[in-house]
């Protein structure tokens, strides 16, 4: 089979996946027609390792839920402590209530939104940035110090800072979540143009490129996977600073709500809260793995 | 040398395993006592702060008995408000808690679910009968005056706590809907960074920083909790698989809470500013809650007017959905307070049924009287000198100025609310100004001054022009 002919029968069954849920299994069918679960088994055995991935880490998330389930049924209390953790049925309790109204998913929105923008204006000053720092020294020189002073900073203590530097409490919000993400991406990026084999460059250079040239044809592929590893951890850093900055809010947001939580001490809504940062944190850098894999197709992820 | 340790520990053991227990219970069984306080809450500091620093828990905790071979380790935490101190102690890291009457309700509630241990109240640290000590400021230069004046306007409290609850109760009382404010939660900290930077136009917060915002210079009090009539108090909660285990360190505990009490009265100035050194809330702004007079009685006895409130406090939770059901009652335990007491040889009944606080007392060196009227006289903080009680808001004026012109540095001057009894920083209340220019009233509000003076036909002056008319008049 020549590789034409496979990347066709993947489209197409592909195209066919998205009908039939890749979950059910070919004998489930009534009567298959012959061909189709040809197709059907071929795009199974196509797939196999990332079915497999799928199904190990399903079950390793039921064992988790099993696992919390069984400590707090049981209040297990061996050295660590599960008296007092809320169990799943009690955060699934609690879900239920708050979504009977829009306001949690107003929540949700929100908090995704000031994600979305803080870590775009992140991502859109901390690469080029970085970029530039690799190649001039002088930028790096004056840039790092700076950088490395403001980046162990904890996004709460830049609560108070940021209501006084920003006109509107939204803008503090973005604020804080841009700079969780910055300082990742700015490294990561940095780090990316350091391990530029310089052979590379050389090569380039006696082939009579030009900087622009050079910068476009060598330094920015070599650094992308480098960079897409700080696009992911930024994005994670920027949902932990997210209760810092959303306290700042008083009303809305994911983190406010986790916030809100627990100066009323309830437990299982601080815990639904966490989750649903934690989903929302995966479901972020999974899109910005996919966004990686379509603009470095070469790259091994 | 070791050897000789080994040998000697041997002969000890063999020793201990010949005649029973005994020597073998010599050995001392440690047992930690984690105590969550909120050292800037000033309402809580001689539950916490002050036992802390003295070691007057240390004084009174039992040594003979079954405690002859324990040895007791505090660790105290300190944070700035209640929910920590209930999470510290749902997770046993902390067996006493102090907090505001919120929280408290709340701590009490959610131990209810706790199956090692329920919480109780045991103890009360200091309480204003009328609420006072909560309150709602406005940015200094805003043209709001009253609490109408905020309709629809961005107001932040932080939810869940005492402070909350008196928003509520104020706006209930006013027959106003929910939406009356556009009401945010904020934490003290980003509430008065806000306000600071007019992001919001009114904060409502709990002790000291109604107080402490104002005396910082950015804002102004429009809202006394007083005005809503109901208590406000903190008080100090434990764990009753502590308090069963060890009900002689309980009571100790209360002993302390006790001492720290009569330390501060008996010299209300020095304790003032041990306080600011502890926690870093100013001195002055210590004194106006706990000093003579304050806003703040200490007092550790459990009133039923205190329990009544906590019930009030439920209610308005279980309103807002955040609390089922949860009887107040049966979480009170005065036992430890009535032994407390008893063991002191204090009258607990005679305690419970006062609610005195102790007042500005003392001779009146500018106008050479004595006082006698403690709530409507005043005190002139001198700085590196002392205070200075006065007879009258126009003798604290009028020696106030004099005392300014003779070039000393005056830190502060108080003087009480003529309609509500609340102590006032002289220089942020209005004075409503006879026309005879002898009786000058203070107030906190601009309204209750303005309603005064046009019922005793005089007018409202600000402080500055208050002090001039004093010094003429006077």
């Amino acid at each position: 089979m020549d590789g034409t002919a496979l990347k066709l029968t993947e489209t197409v069954a592909r195209s066919s996946a998205t009908e039939t849920p890749p979950a059910v299994p070919c004998a489930a069918e009534p009567m298959p027609a012959p061909p189709k679960s040809n197709l059907v088994w071929r795009w199974l055995a196509l797939h196999r390792s990332q079915l497999r991935t799928l199904a190990i880490g399903a079950v390793s998330l039921v064992l988790f839920l099993l696992a919390w389930h069984l400590l707090t049924k049981y209040r297990v209390t061996a050295h660590v402590r599960f008296v007092n953790v809320p169990s799943p049925e009690m955060v699934f309790d609690s879900l239920t209530r708050v979504t009977r109204d829009n306001k949690f998913l107003s929540h949700l929105f929100l908090s995704c939104r000031r994600i979305f923008i803080g870590f775009g204006i992140a991502a859109t000053i901390a690469v080029p940035l970085g970029l530039v720092m690799g190649r001039f020294r002088l930028v790096r020189e004056i840039v790092f110090p700076v950088s490395e002073v403001l980046r162990p900073i904890p996004a709460i203590a830049w609560v108070p800072m940021s209501i006084m530097l920003w006109p509107s409490n939204e803008e503090s919000i973005i604020f804080i979540t841009y700079l969780g993400s910055f300082f990742p991406i700015l490294l990561n990026t940095l780090h990316g143009m350091a391990m530029v084999d310089p052979v590379l460059i050389r090569a380039a250079q006696c082939l009579g490129a030009r900087e622009a040239s050079i910068f476009r044809e060598v330094y920015f592929p070599a650094t992308l996977p480098h960079v897409f590893t700080g696009l992911t951890v930024g994005m994670g850093v920027a949902w932990v600073s997210l209760i810092a900055a959303e306290m700042i809010s008083g009303q809305f947001g994911i983190g406010y709500f986790t916030w809100e939580a627990y100066s009323l001490v309830q437990y299982a809504d601080i815990a639904l809260g966490m989750i649903c940062i934690g989903v929302l944190g995966l479901g972020s850098s999974a899109l910005i793995r996919g966004l990686g894999r379509v603009v470095m197709p070469w790259a091994k992820t | 040398m070791s050897s000789n340790l080994g040998r000697t520990l041997a002969a000890l053991a063999l020793a201990a395993a010949m005649y029973g227990s005994p020597l073998a219970a010599r050995a001392q069984t440690v047992v930690t006592i984690g105590i969550g306080t909120q050292d800037t809450t000033t309402n809580t500091v001689t539950a916490g702060t002050i036992v802390r620093q003295l070691k007057l828990l240390e004084k009174y905790l039992p040594k003979d008995g079954k405690y002859a071979n324990l040895k007791f380790e505090f660790e105290w935490n300190n944070f700035t408000s209640g929910p920590p101190v209930t999470n510290g102690m749902m997770a046993n890291k902390l067996q006493f808690g102090m907090m505001g009457d919120y929280p408290l309700v709340v701590n009490g509630f959610t131990f209810q679910n706790n199956p090692e241990s329920k919480s109780r109240l045991i103890a009360v640290a200091a309480y204003n009968r009328f609420g006072s000590g909560n309150g709602l400021v406005v940015h200094k230069g805003s043209p709001y005056f009253e609490l109408s004046d905020l309709k629809g306007k961005l107001v932040s409290v932080p939810f869940g706590s005492a402070a909350h609850g008196m928003v509520l109760k104020a706006m209930q009382d006013r027959g106003w809907p929910p939406d009356y404010f556009q009401l945010v939660s904020q934490s003290p900290e980003v509430g008065s960074t806000n306000l600071q930077e007019k992001k919001i136009d009114g904060h409502a917060d709990f002790v000291p920083f109604a107080e402490l915002l104002p005396f910082r210079g950015f804002a102004r009090k429009i809202f006394d909790g007083v005005e809503t009539n109901l208590p406000t108090w903190h008080g100090v909660v434990v764990r009753t698989d502590f308090a069963e285990k060890y009900p002689e360190v309980v009571v100790a505990y209360i002993k302390a809470l006790i001492a720290a009490n009569e330390w501060f009265r008996a010299d209300p100035k020095l304790a003032s500013e041990k306080i600011q050194e502890w926690t870093g809330i100013n001195k002055e702004v210590v004194y106006i809650f706990l000093g003579p007079g304050g806003n703040m009685t200490t007092d550790p006895t459990i009133k039923p007017f205190l329990i009544d409130a906590a019930a009030q406090d439920v209610k308005v939770l279980q309103n807002l959905g955040r609390m089922k059901e949860f009887d107040v009652t049966k979480w009170v335990d005065d036992s430890y307070v009535r032994k407390a007491f008893a063991e002191l040889k204090l009258d607990y009944d005679a305690q419970l049924a006062s609610t005195a606080n102790y007042e500005v007392k003392g001779e009146d060196k500018f106008c050479n009287k004595p006082i006698v009227e403690p709530r409507k006289a005043g005190e002139v903080w001198v700085d590196g000198e002392g205070i200075e009680p006065l007879s009258s808001a126009a003798c604290t004026l009028a020696a106030y100025s004099s005392l300014k012109a003779k070039g000393k540095k005056i830190n502060v001057a108080y003087v009480f609310d003529s309609a509500r009894g609340i102590k006032l920083f002289a220089d942020q209340a209005y004075y409503a100004v006879g026309s005879d220019k002898t009786a000058i009233a203070p107030f906190l509000l601009k309204k209750d001054a303005e309603d005064y003076a046009t019922k005793n036909g005089g007018r409202v002056l600000s402080f500055d022009d208050a002090l001039k008319v004093a010094l003429s008049g006077g």
